[in-house]
């Protein structure tokens, strides 16, 4: 998941940057607002947290723009005024949540991720797609009621592919998600946590849940939602 | 003149000494006048009778003056007539007195020498007050004999006292009108000359209560300055409002920016660092966070009606909270029903207003179950707030805490301490009430009564 994080202040910037990317997602830094709504405007990103009193372009500006030009990923405000008028301005205008600040790191982290869950249409924390529970709260994932242990970022992968269940997404479309940085094209490291997943997922290969389709990408063919009881 | 702070009251108050001193001083100068006006007018009349008498006189049979009766004014014939005369000799002996004396004597006590007259307040017992006037004269008589007499008039005082007391009576009667007269004009003008101040007042009097943005109008000319200083100093103090929120949010930005990246850098931290060293500081970074928010929104509040704002309707600020809070507890999936009269306005800051509903709301969207009621309606005690949940209800600890004014809470129960603490500050600023009870809903309820400006 690639996270667009504008704030002005760089240690603030810096340190949040870190935990963000410790927490598996990519993150794309950006310290006034100008630079901010060009990245809003031009990366693929997932998410926006976007401080409101920034320089240059405000943020209040910067969401406002950002929606006029009909992007329609969730936006996280960092609002130092506690005040509600604030808020509620943000809000209206297209904002979907607001941390105040000094926030303590996890609460951020859960916002963000709640966001990105309803973003996809998920209103629970835990993501269900047939036998595979994924809960973004507990990072635990578990199939057919065994916890399965996965590395940090074959669990983003996972919850990337949940989150985006049915569709089809393209190995740019993982790679960029993930990553901040471009890589190399030609690049299988994609193609090697898919089959690492795969494995562990499904080790007997009993009901592939990680369809490849030859060109175009991957696509996870579980559906949503528990598993018909009967 | 300390007391009479009416300038109405004081106009008043000076044209009246004024007009009674002036009308005192004239009555008195036109009484004056009128007596001795009428006084001539009876010497004249007493003259005349005198002259009168003397001019009938003849020598009678006995060699003496007589008056023939036939000859002399019928008025002396006629009791109750009011006209007295009588005739001396020298000797003092009465030679003639009129009939309407009624058999009694002209009171004399001294007769003139010939060519010699005077004037005496007389009394004749049976008779009212009378004025006389003795004139002496010497007869000659066509034999060469001369002899002094004297002739006495006595008219009666009656009619001139009733004349005198009648002109008084006019006079003051008339000077009573018109002073009647001029207060009913003098007061009109007042009211009249007063009615740009009295609009100042109320105009000045709507700004305060938030019902009025500026002073408008035609002002007289020497109002129109006044009028405009009054306007210049509520935009000065609309303007220092506006220039003090914004140091203060520039304040909140420099302060809370530099608390959160320490947050996060201790987050960072944690994993290398003993966690009772970082929990130790997030402790002292929460307190910091604590003062400075509590602080910060205190010194927001502004509690006044903002000189020149306008009265804020109470829906939309509910309406866009409601939007506000449904998307940030989205998940929870709150229901929330408003019931809000078109008619409830808050005469004060919005800001106050939407900090002291943002915080009530957002509390109630917490603690419910799934649903909230916001009621909003305006009372004869001024705008009432009510909002209540579905949820536990509201501990009667944190129950007793909102009723207790002017308590401090920045070291309260975090959490929904602060927000709480903050509303309970503003609606004291603004003289309302905050209570908490039970909701119909089940949950709490937290009533609040903004007083209407013009009950302050």
């Amino acid at each position: 998941m690639r996270v667009l994080l504008v704030e002005d202040d760089q240690s603030l910037n810096q340190s949040l940057a870190t935990q963000l990317e410790k927490a598996g997602y990519a993150v794309d830094r950006a310290e006034d607002g100008r630079e901010g709504l060009y990245y809003a405007q031009e990366y693929p990103i997932d998410l926006a947290i976007v401080d409101l009193g920034l320089p240059t372009v405000s943020g209040v500006e910067l969401i406002k723009q950002v929606r006029a030009d009909g992007k329609a990923y969730p936006i996280l405000v960092l609002t130092a005024r506690d005040r509600w008028q604030d808020k509620v301005e943000a809000l209206k205008l297209g904002a979907d949540d607001y941390v105040v600040k000094p926030f303590h790191v996890e609460e951020l982290l859960a916002r963000v991720d709640a966001l990105l869950r309803r973003a996809s249409g998920w209103a629970q924390s835990e993501l269900v797609c047939g036998p595979i529970n994924l809960d973004t709260r507990t990072q635990e994932v578990k199939v057919e009621g065994q916890k399965l242990e996965l590395t940090s970022f074959e669990y983003k992968l996972l919850e990337y592919l949940m989150l985006h269940a049915g569709e089809v997404l393209s190995k740019t479309q993982i790679t960029e998600a993930l990553y901040e940085e471009d890589f190399e094209r030609d690049s299988n490291v994609i193609e090697v946590f898919i089959g690492r997943l795969r494995k562990k997922l499904d080790p007997e290969s009993e009901y592939r849940p990680i369809e490849t389709l030859r060109g175009r990408g991957y696509r996870l063919a579980v559906a949503r939602g528990a598993p018909d009881p009967a | 003149m300390a007391l009479v702070r009416s300038l109405r009251a004081r106009v008043v108050l000076w044209v009246s000494v004024a007009l009674i001193v002036l009308f005192a001083i004239t009555i008195a100068g036109l009484d004056i006048a009128f007596r001795d006006t009428n006084d001539r007018a009876l010497f004249e009349l007493l003259e005349v009778q005198v002259l009168g008498l003397i001019a009938v006189a003849e020598q009678g049979p006995d060699d003496d003056l007589t008056l023939p009766s036939e000859a002399i004014d019928k008025q002396f014939a006629v009791a109750n007539s009011g006209l007295f005369g009588a005739l001396f000799d020298g000797d003092g002996r009465v030679l003639w007195q009129s009939l309407s004396l009624l058999g009694r004597d002209f009171p004399v006590d001294e007769l003139p020498a010939p060519g010699q007259q005077h004037y005496a307040k007389v009394d004749v017992p049976g008779f009212p007050p009378l004025e006389a006037l003795i004139m002496g004269i010497t007869w000659e008589f066509g034999d060469g004999r001369a002899a002094p007499y004297s002739v006495a008039i006595a008219v009666s005082l009656e009619p001139y006292d009733a004349r005198r007391q009648g002109f008084r009576r006019n006079l003051i009667g008339w000077f009573g009108g018109v002073t009647v007269t001029m207060m009913i004009v003098i007061g009109s003008m007042l009211t009249f000359l007063l009615l740009p101040l009295r609009r100042l007042e109320r105009q000045v009097r709507e700004v305060e209560a938030g019902e009025r943005v500026s002073l408008t109008g035609r002002y007289p000319s020497e109002l129109v300055g006044l009028a405009a200083n009054l306007n210049a100093l509520i935009e000065t103090e609309r303007r220092r409002l506006e220039r003090y929120r914004h140091t203060l949010d520039d304040l909140a930005h420099s302060l809370k920016t530099p608390l959160a990246a320490m947050r996060t850098l201790f987050a960072e931290l944690k994993p290398r660092t003993q966690d009772s060293q970082i929990d130790a500081l997030n402790r002292e970074l929460e307190r910091m966070d604590q003062r400075v928010s509590y602080q910060l929104r205190r010194a927001r509040a502004s509690g006044s009606t903002g000189l020149g704002t306008e009265p804020v309707a109470v829906a939309p600020v509910v309406d866009d909270l409601k939007l506000t809070l449904d998307k940030v507890y989205r998940d929870k999936r709150v229901v929330c029903t408003l019931e809000l009269a078109p008619g409830a306005v808050f005469r004060g800051d919005p800001g106050d207003l939407t900090e002291i509903l943002g915080n009530v709301m957002d509390n109630a969207y917490k603690y419910c179950k799934s649903r909230v009621h916001v009621t909003a309606r305006s009372t004869s005690a001024g705008l009432e707030l009510r909002v209540g949940d579905d949820g536990g209800g509201i501990s009667p600890e944190l129950a007793a805490t909102l009723g207790e004014r002017g308590k401090r809470a920045d070291e309260s129960v975090p959490g929904q301490g602060i927000g709480l603490a903050v509303v309970r500050e503003t609606v004291e600023l603004y003289r309302g009430t905050l209570t908490a009870g039970r909701s119909e809903l089940g949950g709490a309820e937290v009533r609040i009564v903004l007083a209407r400006a013009g009950a302050l």
